[in-house]
């Protein structure tokens, strides 16, 4: 590996909050022309670090070297001057300029005191195309999907000329393409002589880009390994949690019962003619590629959307579906992708977040009871074992892990017989999914069914009893557990998609 | 266990001692005057008006929106009682009916701004503006521009009228305050208030019925502004076609002070009541000290800044 001189070089970094000691005594480097992934747990101090760096917060002791001098006074302008660039889970762009503006924006090129408009977006242009993202300059971010802002995000980070570059799971909303095009500038940085710390919770794509792995653990560092010595993600693993994959995915045998939930003939905007069977104590898999339609089928169930054509049969009955608060009273639970926008309630504290559909059970005569309310939302936080300040915290202040538990206790409290969990672990540290995974056992015990959403293969066949491949919104196959890999889902997930070659490509 | 010691908000912690500190402050530099159980009793009956407006003003504020028409909706109602009741117009119904006409004028209006925002999309800002211009010019139009005297006696004692010490004005506004806190808190429409202000699309998929209550919501705010009319009424002894112009202004300060965010999801009435003593708190306390009142203009302003500014700067304190 060409290992150039350190760009960054951090010293005892020490960094508290009240009650919380967020980094103790940190001490690594990135060198010129080196990815370093950044792993570690939720709260193991990942965020904290990277907010150190580049001086959203202010370091309580350590030294941070930047090419070998001192930082002694940092702030977002300073490490920005100093070459420094983050790209975070946010699109941090301004939305309403075009995506041309924004990678000048600052230095716009000028023909006296006007703007010239011809070379920037020319130049723009070429830049992009040489990177291979095909996106117009001249639209404004605002109208572009989530993942074409990302990507225009990301571009800038190699626009910038920077030294350090900071992709905080830069991955997220990407697709298979996108995250090839975000590797290919990477390696580019690489090239040019940019250290790169790469964080993510997809362990195979921090395999897959980085050269040296550092581990967090409770705000310290584990060690850094160069990524051959490490060889395989298993390895990785029990250094962040002490757990091996395996354990993670270890499922108990549950009886699988009568059907609870039939969908006949399901047709929407999106998606046609689908139809899935759950009985109790199963977990069937909604698979597809982004796009497909797996969260339109889900949502149409659940009735979040409307369906054209076809029949919902919960236990046995024909059940009409036309808005959430049908489901609901059904029994049938949605726990959506997008968590943030969709699931919290984000000013709102635990107990409200909890109780959001359970307050029925805590009411006499309209009247909500505080003591049974908080009583209720106490019981599932220590069910779940939820790491809360206390009941009255405000849900955005915990972490992604914890706010997806606080959803799911809220269903478990509903005590649906149906959950749709819709890629219940993005953006979740492995921790926390071990913990989501040994809660879907418990609903399985209980007779209860689930259909999961995961675009992440190996949760997906860890856990489903039956996968059901949707391509381009049609069924494409019912595969059984004896005939899970990754290879046969893929094929029959790209079925209706694109030709053999193509495939291959992706594949 | 259950820590049940953070119930009430930050901002209302801090009002309610912001408040305490004014008062002790007031007392001493009017020799007195100031705490005078006439003063004190002077002070609740300024602050009722406004302090009644601002409680249909804190719901919308918490759904994430604005009701700017408050102050038509206050001369609405107003109006409308004094036409329907006054001995030298052509109508004269009862007073109880004539109030249940009033106050169901209102809620209409309220009921017109919810489809408009719900139904219509139309941004909650320019909805109840045009609201505000077109009740206005409603007011303006039925009354012809003049002040229509002449209320029933019953009515119009009741400005003066106390129960315990305090105005009956002040009471229809504490007890609103009380009532409405306990909605907010302890029913399912407060909760669906706070659910929707916070995350619309969440508080959907939890089944919550997204256009009822937020009918509801603007229903229930106008309503309170008529409610604010008929107290207005009684005061002026008259429908005054140009009654509660500005009074969204006050209602928006008070909201803001008491610690409601303009983003909605949160707010309390409770804190929203203590804005609007402070604000009062001001004016009174200023007058009695002999202070410009245009001066007093420039502070309240000032306030208003200042405790969005505090607020923000001690939440990013915490977090960060």
């Amino acid at each position: 590996m060409p290992a150039g001189r350190e760009v960054l070089k951090l010293e005892n970094i020490c960094k508290s909050f009240p009650a919380i000691k967020a980094l103790d005594q940190v001490n690594f480097a990135v060198r010129a022309g080196e990815v370093m992934g950044l792993v570690g747990e939720n709260g193991a101090g990942k965020s904290t670090l990277i907010k150190v760096v580049t001086g959203a917060y202010a370091r309580d002791s350590g030294r941070i070297l930047f090419e070998g001098e001192e930082v002694v006074k940092n702030s977002p302008i300073i490490s920005k001057e100093l070459g420094i660039y983050a790209v975070y889970q946010e699109v941090m762009v301004a939305p309403d300029l075009s995506v041309a503006e924004n990678f000048f924006l600052g230095n716009q090129p000028k023909i006296g005191p006007v703007i010239d408009w011809k070379k920037m977006y020319r130049e723009a242009e070429r830049f992009l195309e040489e990177i291979g993202i095909e996106i117009d300059v001249k639209r404004n971010i605002r109208e572009l999907s989530v993942a074409e802002g990302r990507m225009v995000t990301i571009a800038k980070s190699l626009w910038q000329k920077p030294k350090l570059v900071i992709f905080d799971e830069p991955t997220a909303v990407l697709t298979r393409n996108e995250t090839r095009i975000l590797f290919r500038i990477i390696r580019d940085l690489k090239k040019r002589g940019a250290a790169i710390i790469y964080i993510s919770h997809n362990l195979e794509e921090v395999f897959d880009v980085c050269d040296v792995v550092t581990v967090l653990k409770d705000g310290a560092v584990v060690g850094s390994y160069p990524v051959e010595e490490l060889e395989t993600v298993d390895r990785l693993i029990p250094l962040m949690v002490g757990r091996t994959i395996e354990e993670m995915y270890h499922k108990r045998e549950i009886k699988v019962g009568q059907e609870i939930l039939r969908v006949e003939g399901l047709s929407g905007n999106k998606f046609q003619d689908i139809d899935i069977c759950v009985r109790a104590g199963e977990v069937v898999g909604l698979f597809g590629l982004v796009g497909a339609g797996r969260t339109e089928i889900a949502r149409a169930i659940y009735g979040a959307d409307n369906f054209d054509q076809g029949k919902i049969v919960i236990n046995g009955r024909e059940t009409p579906i036309r808005r959430p608060k049908d489901s609901l009273i059904h029994g049938v639970g949605y726990l959506p992708e997008d968590r943030k926008n969709q699931g919290i309630f984000p000013q709102q504290n635990v107990e409200f977040n909890i109780n959001i559909i359970n307050l029925d059970k805590v009411m006499k005569a309209g009247i909500i009871n505080y003591n049974q309310a908080y009583q209720q939302a106490q019981d599932y936080v220590d069910k779940l074992s939820i790491k809360i300040g206390s009941l009255y915290q405000q849900v955005s202040e915990l972490s992604g892990g914890n706010q997806q538990k606080v959803i799911i206790a809220r269903w478990l409290c509903k005590n649906s017989d149906i959950f749709i969990f819709d890629e219940p672990t993005t953006g979740i540290d492995v921790g926390t999914k071990a913990e989501i995974y040994r809660l879907f056992g418990e609903i399985l015990e209980q007779g209860k069914g689930i259909i999961l959403i995961s675009s992440y293969l190996p949760e997906m066949i860890g856990l489903a009893d039956r996968i059901i491949v949707i391509s381009n919104g049609k069924l494409a196959g019912e595969v059984e557990k004896k005939d899970f890999s990754e290879e046969h889902l893929l094929t029959l997930a790209m079925k209706n998609v694109i030709s053999k070659e193509k495939f291959k490509e992706v594949v | 266990m259950i820590r049940r010691n953070e119930r009430r908000t930050f901002a209302e912690r801090n009002l309610l001692i912001i408040l305490v500190v004014m008062w002790i402050f007031l007392s001493i530099a009017t020799r007195g005057n100031f705490s005078s159980w006439s003063n004190i009793a002077n002070l609740l009956r300024q602050t009722s008006i406004n302090g009644v407006v601002a409680i249909g003003m804190t719901l919308i504020i918490i759904t994430g929106g604005i009701d700017l028409s408050v102050g038509s909706v206050v001369g609405l109602s107003g109006m409308i009682y004094a036409l329907l009741t006054s001995t030298r117009g052509e109508i004269q119904i009862a007073s109880s009916l004539a109030i249940i006409l009033s106050l169901g004028a209102a809620a209409l209006v309220g009921l017109v701004s919810g489809v408009a925002v719900h139904d219509g999309k139309v941004p909650p800002f320019i909805a109840t503006l045009g609201m505000m211009t077109l009740i206005r010019g409603l007011v303006m139009y039925i009354s012809t521009g003049r002040m229509i005297t002449g209320l029933p006696l019953s009515f119009r004692q009741l400005a003066v009228a106390g129960f315990l010490g305090l105005p009956v004005l002040a009471w229809i506004w504490i007890i609103m305050v009380a009532f409405m806190g306990f909605v907010l808190k302890y029913t399912m429409f407060g909760r669906n208030l706070y659910a929707i202000g916070s995350n619309k699309e969440a508080a959907r998929l939890s089944g919550i019925n997204i256009r009822l209550n937020m009918y509801g919501f603007y229903t229930v705010g106008a309503l309170f502004s008529g409610m604010a009319g008929l107290m207005l009424a009684t005061r002026m002894a008259a429908g005054v076609p140009t009654g509660g112009q500005g009074y969204e202004l006050d209602a928006i300060a008070s909201v803001v002070i008491g610690g409601a965010s303009l983003s909605g999801g949160v707010g309390t009435v409770f804190g929203t009541a203590l804005g609007a003593l402070i604000i009062q708190t001001m004016r009174n306390g200023g007058n009695l000290l002999g202070i410009d009142p245009f001066i007093m203009e420039i502070m309240i302003g000032a306030i208003i800044i200042l405790a969005v500014f505090f607020d923000q700067y001690f939440k990013g304190r915490k977090e960060g």
